[in-house]
């Protein structure tokens, strides 16, 4: 078993809720997806490279025949898949601090959800409901999410003064560097192996 | 369509696992076991196939009991969980997959309820979308790059690192050549190999964490 790779933590998560409920939920996500102002404190946390909700109702888990008995159960579920760089501490204590109304609205229509704030008792909560990974893969293990972001920036600004590069005087070319490496500068964080933690 | 944020396919498989009471040990067993020892880094499966940039297997054993009043309910089959994230379109995905590593596949999921084996590419690509679930919502901090481009990335900015120190206040002819030849050195270069921990550091900070 093994919840890191690399840098990175895989976190499951599965909580019942009452059938009526997952439909306000899936209104909520709907307008989270299409609002993308509302995804704003997600992507600022920036330490989550991917991150899912799978809303599974009860009669609509995945049934193949075969002998296999068909499932019968009073609760949808929710699934929560998240990659994400740090710690659990680390990241529970950040969802809490500053995704508390977002969680809120998403696991409010979960059985038994203490809110996310305070912190004790939703910490509780999620060690509860998690189920550990057996086996986690991922491409690139020495980088965090903000090293995936400044690398693309990296590689876009290469791309555009390799472009110009050739048709530049040497003096034009200096000046173009220059811009370049201030483009660049805070984007160069040595990527590698993640720090020990205890 | 909330499988797909960007260029990047959110997949989801539930698959059943066989209920056996004769086999010894049991078919959730057999698969913890064997992706106990499965490759993490430059020989994993997924990276041995194309267009993988996270995927993760778990064998969920059951729904978990929160406490009272909520009522005590328990699955009837236990679940292997298939998490990716991965480029492009689907179908081409788990036909990569098929085609690149049916070995593994097969010792993984030939546990599982009706699995046709990967030899049989489109029986095989039905039978994981039988098992798919549709994601709710989905989320990808770089929704707009495929794995390869992404490692290429990573490798362009430690060169990139390496060039600005070992070239600082050279004069602009001589940097202009040495950027050329820089830039086409890097564009030559094999995009590294996906699960690999990159370029080893001068400098030691710590280990991988477990």
């Amino acid at each position: 078993m093994s919840n890191i790779n690399g840098k990175i933590y895989a976190l499951n998560a599965i909580t019942p809720m009452k059938p009526w409920k997952t439909l306000v939920l899936r209104g909520f996500f709907f307008l989270l997806g299409h609002i993308k102002p509302l995804q704003q404190d997600l992507i600022n946390l920036s330490f989550i490279e991917f991150a899912r909700w799978v809303v599974l109702p009860r009669r609509q888990f995945p049934f193949l025949g075969n002998g296999q008995v068909k499932e019968e159960l009073q609760y949808d579920y929710l699934l929560f898949f998240s990659n994400f760089n740090g710690t659990w501490n680390q990241y529970i204590d950040a969802f809490s601090a500053v995704l508390s109304k977002g969680l809120n609205l998403v696991w409010r229509w979960s059985e038994k959800f203490p809110g996310a704030v305070p912190v004790t008792p939703f910490k509780e909560y999620i060690a509860r409901v998690q189920f550990d990974t057996d086996y986690y893969y991922t491409a690139y293990p020495h980088a965090a999410a903000n090293d995936l972001k400044s690398a693309h920036i990296v590689q876009a600004s290469l791309d555009s003064l390799s472009q110009r590069a050739q048709a530049c005087t040497p003096e034009q070319f200096a000046d173009a560097y220059l811009r370049f490496v201030l483009e660049v500068q805070a984007h160069l964080g040595e990527t590698g192996e993640a720090p020990i933690v205890f | 369509m909330p499988n797909k944020n960007g260029t990047v396919y959110g997949l989801t498989i539930l698959s059943p696992i066989i209920d056996d009471e004769q086999a010894t040990p049991s078919h959730d067993l057999q698969i913890r076991k064997y992706l106990a020892t499965l490759p993490t880094g430059e020989q994993s499966p997924f990276a041995l196939a194309p267009g993988t940039h996270l995927a993760r297997l778990v064998v969920m054993d059951d729904v978990i009991y929160v406490g009272m009043p909520a009522c005590e309910e328990h699955l009837k089959s236990k679940y292997l969980v298939f998490e990716s994230n991965c480029d492009g379109e689907l179908d081409n995905y788990l036909a990569g997959l098929a085609a690149s590593v049916p070995e593994h596949l097969d010792a993984i999921w030939s546990h599982c309820v009706g699995y046709p084996g990967a030899a049989n590419q489109q029986a095989f690509i039905d039978y994981m979308k039988a098992c798919q679930l549709e994601t709710t919502f989905y989320f990808a901090a770089v929704n707009d790059k495929s794995v390869p481009e992404t490692l290429r990335a990573l490798q362009t900015q430690h060169a990139v690192a390496d060039f600005i120190a070992d070239h600082q206040g050279m004069e602009p002819a001589r940097l202009q050549t040495e950027f050329a030849r820089f830039v086409a050195e890097l564009k030559s270069a094999p995009v590294p190999r996906p699960g690999s921990m990159g370029q080893p550091r001068s400098i030691k900070t710590g280990g991988r964490n477990e």
